[in-house]
């Protein structure tokens, strides 16, 4: 006669087999390489690549500046993920999508949330407390750039409307650029007295930001789309009215 | 410490991720959460090196084949890193951008008092020199240091791309004067006077439905605005006045 223990070894294998099963296809799974959610971080790239240039090394503004860029693409890529994980949710319930594409975005998301915390640390190693700070301002400055292309484009916009009224717009009157520029001299304004009451920013700001008319090669100019049409003249104008 | 910034003179930078395995922060006082070595791991490998030269003088990154900021053929733009780079490098009190609601004043000023300089053209019907000096103000607002909040950048560049769309109108210049209000609609999208300015300028084109569209439009944003109502209104006068034309002509 059979033994008791038959049914108990047949338990046994079948969940046996089957944890071991599991066991070996979860680890196949897991490593096989997901595609890829985005494509290159681009910015990152550039802060990592400027950041190892040792000869000579770069200057810490410009390192400064890689980083906010790095956390701008970021925050777009945060909102990206935002917008796209309940409509992906969605069409994986309903069957539309394989399960790929959702592990993809999940993994993106992960990576995400370990950049974010990587480029929190770079920011603190540059100045005490900049960590939490570089999103905010990561934020601004994005709004801020497209606000500014809204405007530089401006111009553009006039050519497509002639073309779609059939209309021309007058002649533009030759305006002087303002570029509130840095001439070649130190700059005429004496802003350093009296400078900003509350800011930390001194006046000289509005220099800077326009100096890279004369340096840049093929820079789109820091004032109106207008500038294409009329010469450009330099302007020195006092931030103190 | 792999993520110490040590710069000091002589010492290289001790940041690069190429040399040897992160190591997890160990800074208490920071209160971050440690970063995952896995994800980390993922983030090194998808790391490629980029061509690009630096020219420190010009505080300017460029890229290497070709030495512009912004190159189609390398795919690359710089042309924000570097606008920044240059506003650090020029104040260098400031070490790094500091929070959104620190906000410079003297440029509102300045921007302000251009402003009603050109709204005392506007009024004098000086609209050329009204329109430089909106432009002049325009131009001004735009080199607000860019990690201000962008709400006063906003306000200022879109009441002084209404004035000039204005202006462009009453010079009968209706393309440019469209053309500033759809600029103005881009940037504040639900501030009534964008749409009636564009309703303005497409009456002025003569394309009245059109005109009609956006005076919608823009009460969908503010539905109890009189001035687009009553603008409304008269379009639709304008729309059967011209109907009952062309049935009389035909």
């Amino acid at each position: 006669m059979a033994s008791v223990w038959v049914p108990v070894v047949y338990v046994i294998l079948v969940f046996g087999g089957l944890i071991v099963f599991s066991y070996f296809y979860r680890k196949r799974t897991a490593s096989q390489a997901l595609e890829p959610y985005f494509p290159t971080h681009p910015d990152r790239n550039a802060y990592v690549t400027l950041l190892q240039k040792t000869d000579p090394p770069t200057p810490d503004v410009i390192l400064k500046a890689a980083l906010v860029r790095r956390a701008m693409t970021d925050v777009q890529r945060v909102m990206r993920i935002r917008e796209d994980k309940p409509a992906l949710q969605n069409l994986l319930q309903k069957g539309s999508i394989g399960d790929d594409l959702w592990n993809s975005l999940l993994a993106a998301e992960k990576e995400l949330e370990a950049e974010i915390v990587e480029v929190m640390a770079e920011a603190n190693s540059f100045v005490e407390g900049w960590g939490p700070v570089i999103f905010q301002t990561a934020n601004e400055m994005i709004a801020n750039e497209k606000m500014r292309s809204i405007f530089e484009l401006t111009a553009e916009k006039k050519t497509e409307l002639e073309l779609k009224y059939g209309k021309k717009a007058h002649p533009q009157i030759l305006v002087p650029q303002v570029n509130v520029s840095l001439t070649p001299n130190p700059p005429p304004s004496g802003p350093a007295p009296s400078g900003a009451p509350s800011s930390p920013s001194p006046p000289k700001i509005s220099n800077g930001s326009s100096a890279q008319t004369p340096g840049g090669p093929g820079s789109a100019p820091s004032s109106d789309g207008e500038a294409s049409r009329s010469p450009s003249k330099a302007v020195g104008i006092t931030q103190n009215h | 410490m792999s993520h110490s910034h040590t710069h000091a003179p002589g010492e290289s930078h001790s940041h690069s991720h190429s040399h040897g395995p992160p190591q997890p922060q160990a800074q208490p006082q920071m209160m971050l959460p440690t970063p995952d070595p896995a994800s980390q791991a993922i983030i090194e490998a998808d790391f490629r090196p980029v061509s690009l030269i630096v020219a420190p003088e010009a505080y300017a990154v460029f890229c290497q084949d070709h030495k512009s900021e912004k190159c189609e053929i390398c795919d690359q733009d710089y042309v924000g890193l570097n606008r920044l780079a240059k506003i650090l490098a020029t104040n260098p009190a400031i070490a790094a951008p500091p929070p959104p609601n620190v906000v410079s004043r003297n440029l509102s000023q300045a921007v302000n008092h251009t402003k009603e300089e050109g709204n005392t053209l506007y009024k004098q019907k000086k609209h050329p020199m009204a329109i430089a000096r909106y432009t002049m103000a325009a131009s001004i607002a735009v080199q607000r240091p860019p990690w201000e909040t962008n709400q006063f950048m906003r306000e200022e560049l879109s009441t002084i791309i209404s004035n000039r769309s204005a202006a462009y109108a009453e010079s009968q210049d209706y393309i440019s004067a469209l053309a500033d209000a759809e600029t103005v609609i881009a940037v504040r999208r639900n501030w009534s006077k964008g749409h009636f300015r564009k309703a303005k300028a497409l009456v002025g084109l003569g394309e009245l439905q059109e005109a009609k569209e956006a005076l919608q439009l823009g009460l969908a944003y503010e539905p109890t605005n009189a001035e687009l109502s009553a603008f409304s209104a008269e379009v639709e006068k304008m729309i059967q006045n011209g109907d009952e034309k062309v049935k009389d002509e035909a």
